[in-house]
């Protein structure tokens, strides 16, 4: 496809780590599914990678109940983070992943520190090459987004991970504190080789109808997601730029060409595409074009290149 | 109920909107669409919206390459449907999920408001195979009504005379879409008489392609309570699987 121009290589100074990338975009968790659900629309290996939907040591039926709001300019989710669990995903998906050369970064959440502890030496086992580490997930009644928003337990969180696995662990961050700067710099210190974010803002839905002589009410709480939070993620993402060495991939909001300069004018490594899979299943290969077009165009030799002119 | 399909985006022409009843209207348009079954769905993009809105086929025309729509004015994405004018482009994802599976058995077709749309569709296709059949639709309001079945109800419900139509008509089989709450109860009469329901439901959906896990029902296999998706694994289930709320 002639993308080779967009490589890069996501790299923790500190320990040597890296990553490489085809290209800098990735599918986002919980909007790719598990290997190749896309592949009806794209050439998966013309990606950067796929995080995979969130994978929990047992499996997960998920929320119940309506699991949908859609707002202007976003959507609110209440997934709940349904998921086949750990066996399920080495036994079934990886084999998928690894025959059709598919990259990608296995998303894990848990409730406890062992969940978390266990779901890197599987990943470690079976040689997987990156994770994402969700302690961010807001629909979840226990752990995950609790890790998320103590510095103090995030770091702890990080190191017991880092301890388990060697690969490259990226540790994905909420954008529901007060305090990004201290989360990022408690992952770093960890042993993160890279942070991502944002994942979704807490959101509520609210549809009021009148009917007859009534009021009817309907309530939707969880993730915010969608263009209208990409203002926040660009904040979050340059408050993470300033406060850690690591690389970082952005998210939240991403939809077009300039969104990529946006997010790479605050410091932006790599990108997420996440709710705009909805709409354009192809973009994260149309968006990969569109760079490659635009670097072709203006003479960018690669992606460190261009990704340097604009921030700098 | 497994069809083969290629899933992918498609652009359609405009050939023609049209008010078809009360807040209703038909879209008609050119595709290169080559296959789509009865019960299966697809995805409008609508510029003003951030989600996609999924719709029953309601006619396919491989001859002349069209494919027919019916849907009722909600908000946002229907009013920019209902303002297309002949000639306008529209990128839609189709065809997507599993429609019915046609038995060659006497049928039973029961459509409720604009859920008569993949009835009409089907109607069709089990008119061409020769396979006997009986259309019966129901709507709120005179206003409301789309014309197509042998019987309609007008103010009531849609199953009213249903017992006395299946046994008249030596129903072996039925095919619905309708709301939730009809088809919960078509359903517990059908499963009753042992008479066979698929039923076509509608839910919020995001991606439309089965990985977002947003517009999940609750069905029964093998003895367990799983769950699935009404985008992929349907939109067409057993009344029987279906494990209402």
């Amino acid at each position: 496809m002639g993308l080779e121009k967009l490589k890069t290589v996501l790299k923790n100074e500190k320990t040597g780590h890296t990553l490489e990338l085809k290209t800098p975009i990735i599918g986002a968790s919980g909007t790719y599914g598990y290997n190749s659900e896309f592949e009806d629309f794209i050439d998966l290996n013309c990606l950067g990678a796929i995080s995979t939907k969130g994978i929990t040591l047992e499996k997960r039926p998920g929320n119940s109940g309506e699991r949908l709001f859609e707002v202007k300019g976003g959507l609110i989710n209440r997934i709940g983070l349904e998921n086949v669990g750990i066996d399920a995903f080495i036994e079934e998906k990886l084999p998928v992943l690894t025959e059709k050369k598919i990259d990608f970064l296995l998303n894990i959440a848990g409730s406890t520190i062992e969940d978390y502890e266990k779901l890197a030496q599987i990943a470690n086992e079976n040689n997987i090459k990156a994770i994402e580490v969700n302690v961010s997930c807001p629909n979840v009644k226990q752990g995950c987004l609790e890790f998320g928003l103590n510095p103090n337990a995030l770091f702890e969180l990080t190191r017991k991970i880092r301890m388990n696995y060697d690969g490259f662990l990226v540790v994905k961050l909420s954008p529901n504190t007060q305090d990004i700067r201290a989360l990022a710099t408690a992952a770093e210190q960890g042993g993160a080789d890279c942070i991502s974010a944002i994942n979704t803002l807490r959101g509520l839905g609210v549809k009021v109808d009148f009917v007859g002589d009534k009021f009817i009410k309907k309530t939707v709480q969880g993730g915010l997601s969608g263009s209208c939070i990409k203002p926040v993620a660009l904040y979050m993402v340059n408050q993470i730029k300033q406060s850690v060495k690591i690389p970082v991939i952005a998210m939240g909001g991403i939809a077009s060409l300039n969104d990529l300069f946006e997010f790479m004018a605050v410091g932006a490594d790599a990108f997420q595409i996440g709710t705009s899979n909805f709409i354009d299943p192809k973009i994260c290969f149309n968006l990969a074009v569109k760079l490659k077009d635009f670097m072709d165009k203006n003479n960018f030799k690669d992606f460190n290149e261009l990704k340097g002119a604009i921030f700098e | 109920m497994t069809l083969e399909s290629t899933k992918n985006i498609h652009k359609g022409i405009i050939k023609n909107v049209e008010k078809i009843a009360f807040n209703t209207y038909a879209i008609e348009f050119f595709s290169n669409l080559n296959r789509v079954f009865p019960g299966q769905f697809i995805s409008i993009y609508c510029p003003n919206t951030v989600l996609r809105r999924p719709f029953s086929v309601m006619d396919f025309d491989e001859n002349k390459n069209t494919l027919k729509i019916i849907f009722k004015l909600k908000g946002e994405g229907t009013d920019y449907l209902r303002n297309l004018k002949e000639g306008n482009n529209i990128d839609f994802l189709a065809p997507l999920g599993n429609g019915f599976n046609i038995k060659k058995q006497k049928a039973l077709l029961v459509g409720a408001g604009v859920g008569i749309a993949p009835i009409l569709f089907l109607r069709k296709v089990l008119n061409e195979r020769n396979i006997e059949n009986y259309f019966i639709s129901g709507f709120k309001t005179e206003q409301e009504v789309i014309k197509g079945a042998d019987k309609t109800f007008v103010g009531g419900s849609v199953l009213d005379e249903i017992e006395n139509i299946i046994k008249e008509n030596n129903i072996e089989i039925i095919y619905s879409c309708a709301p939730m709450i009809v088809l919960r109860k078509l359903s517990e009469i059908a499963n009753r008489l042992s008479i066979p329901v698929q039923i076509a439901l509608e839910k919020v959906m995001a991606c439309s392609i089965g990985v977002c896990r947003g517009c999940i029902i609750k069905i029964s296999k093998d003895n367990d309570i799983v769950n699935a998706s009404v985008c992929k694994d349907g939109p067409v289930f057993l009344g029987s699987e279906v494990v209402w709320d």
